[in-house]
């Protein structure tokens, strides 16, 4: 009995060697060397620990800009970070492992509706799974679910995102590379098909349809398209104009030693840091995971599509990923100060979501409406996906998350299913 | 004989290209061609002196602004960073002229 209390106190309820086991299975079930399985399990926890790190330094940096932001500009402002979600769900929650689990259950979910139904897709990318998963089991747990139902009625669910949201984008995928070989398997899809809606109804039409790849976009844009440099180009003076408003007496406070701007240039880049640090963990993490599922999944299915991360399409309208960054922008600050009149929370804009979420989009609006479709989409987009989480806020300040919301508007939608649908039937039940 | 190094690059280092490391392995394998495949982002990608480097069309320009040293790293665009038609096609040549392929 002592053996099986040690390993249920203290093996599996640590989200990382969950995670780690379950790579373990998949290197197994590929029939890898032994040694191969050692190395891929333990790279696993690695990444696992890495991502948590990298979580910490976001979170330490977002709690200061929360103060100097409430000081400055007299009320809340938000920064939607899945991440620091995740963060709080694990560490304070004590809902790593089922996370893991509800992970490994999306995964094998979605191979079997690809099996037994028509929607052939294999949802490959992992880090948007991570974080379906942190939402569909946070939103299960508050709605009174708990243990293996949880981690299955989560599994299932986002199982079913996994596959729908890649089909409803198909046939415009299809129109963008001129294939049906590859499908979009990433948790902004509601927002690119709202985008292309609005280009439908906005947009250039037939004959006068103007591609934004017949623009000459000036080539400084193009240092945008790196990650973690556009993050700081736009995180260091929104910090530092934050703590100018919130005053020199109290930035002082909390920047201690260093001249208050500084330390507010510094924690901008400390921001950048904890994202870099986490997607170098969840890139450890996914290494051995995903090709293992993708080896699974193709002996199983073996006419799937795979569905796979949004940057995928950006070689085929380069200056559309651009446009769509810029008019997403925009369309979000706009609601930062739009959605507060209505009594909702101030959302920040979140940039590393209305760069890829907002590059995509804009691929899809110029398919669909040309140039203006990408344009007038593109603010429409910016708008949505910040109205979205703002909607959210509320319902995670009943559950105790001070101030948090996500971004990628399906996970939100698959939240707001549960808080509002699934979760009073369960209450009625 | 030092082993073969791709890296294979996008924006984040995350999805992209880790999708199109998956489509090379099979390629490679194909071809029977052993290497040590990574991927990054296009920051860290700079200083890793891989012998070749895989990326989308999207990022040429920039990877025209750094300072690779083309004799050491070959580099190769695509537009369909999964298409294993278009990545055989283009590191075939580039495979032949390091001498790992033969004609």
């Amino acid at each position: 009995m002592i053996v099986v209390d040690f390993i249920i106190k203290n093996i599996l309820t640590q989200a990382s060697i969950t995670i780690a086991l379950i790579a373990m299975l998949g290197l197994i079930l590929q029939r890898k060397s032994l040694g191969q399985v050692l190395s891929g399990s333990l790279k696993t926890l690695l990444g696992f620990q890495v991502l948590s790190a990298g979580s910490s330094i976001i979170v330490g940096s977002l709690i200061y800009f929360g103060k100097i932001f409430t000081q400055g500009f007299k009320m809340q402002g938000i920064i939607p970070s899945i991440e620091s979600i995740n963060g709080q769900a694990m560490n304070e929650l004590g809902l790593g492992r089922e996370i893991a689990l509800t992970f490994l259950a999306i995964f094998v979910f979605n191979i079997l509706i690809a099996r037994f139904t028509r929607w052939k897709y294999i949802f490959l990318t992992g880090q948007a799974i991570l974080w379906m998963a942190t939402m569909t089991t946070i939103f299960g747990y508050f709605a009174g679910l708990r243990g293996l139902v949880l981690v299955l009625v989560s599994g299932f669910i986002g199982a079913v995102f996994a596959v729908a949201m890649p089909a409803i984008a198909q046939p415009l995928v299809r129109k963008i590379t001129g294939s049906d070989d590859i499908a979009l398997g990433h948790f902004c899809t509601i927002g690119y098909l709202f985008e292309a809606l609005i280009a439908k109804l906005f947009g250039e039409k037939g004959e006068n349809k103007k591609s934004t790849e017949d623009l000459h976009l000036p080539t400084q844009f193009e240092f945008l398209q790196d990650t973690y440099l556009s993050l700081m180009v736009v995180m260091v003076p929104l910090y530092l104009i934050t703590a100018f408003f919130a005053g020199a007496t109290f930035s002082t406070r909390l920047a201690g030693e260093t001249n208050y701007l500084m330390f507010a240039f510094l924690q901008s880049i400390q921001f950048v840091v904890g994202v870099y640090v986490l997607l170098a963990g969840v890139r450890l993490l996914l290494g051995e995971i995903v090709p293992a599922f993708r080896g699974i999944a193709m002996r199983l299915v073996p006419d799937a599509k795979p569905a796979l991360d949004c940057p995928v399409l950006f070689p085929y309208a380069p200056n559309a990923v651009i446009v769509g960054f810029i008019t997403t922008t925009l369309g979000s600050i706009l609601a930062m100060f739009v959605l507060p009149k209505f009594g909702l929370a101030m959302i920040l804009p979140g940039m590393l979501t209305n760069f890829f979420a907002g590059g995509t989009a804009g691929i899809f609006g110029n398919a669909v409406g040309g140039r203006r479709g990408a344009i007038i989409g593109g603010v429409a987009h910016g708008f949505f996906i910040t109205l979205l989480p703002a909607l959210l806020v509320t319902i995670f300040n009943q559950m105790g998350f001070v101030n948090a919301t996500a971004t990628d508007v399906d996970t939100v939608v698959a939240a707001l299913l549960y808080a509002w649908i699934i979760g009073p039937i369960l209450k009625a039940v | 004989m030092k082993q073969l190094t791709i890296l294979f690059v996008c924006g984040a280092g995350l999805g992209s290209s880790f999708a199109c490391q998956m489509s090379a392995e099979d390629v490679l394998e194909t071809l029977g061609v052993k290497a040590r495949l990574d991927h990054s982002d296009i920051s860290s990608a700079v200083s890793m002196q891989p012998d070749i480097i895989m990326t989308g069309q999207n990022f040429q320009s920039q990877f025209e602004k750094f300072a690779i040293d083309e004799a050491k790293t070959s580099l190769i665009y695509l537009k369909n960073i999964v298409s294993k038609a278009e990545i055989e096609e283009k590191i075939v040549p580039v495979l032949i002229q390091k001498g790992i392929l033969n004609d």
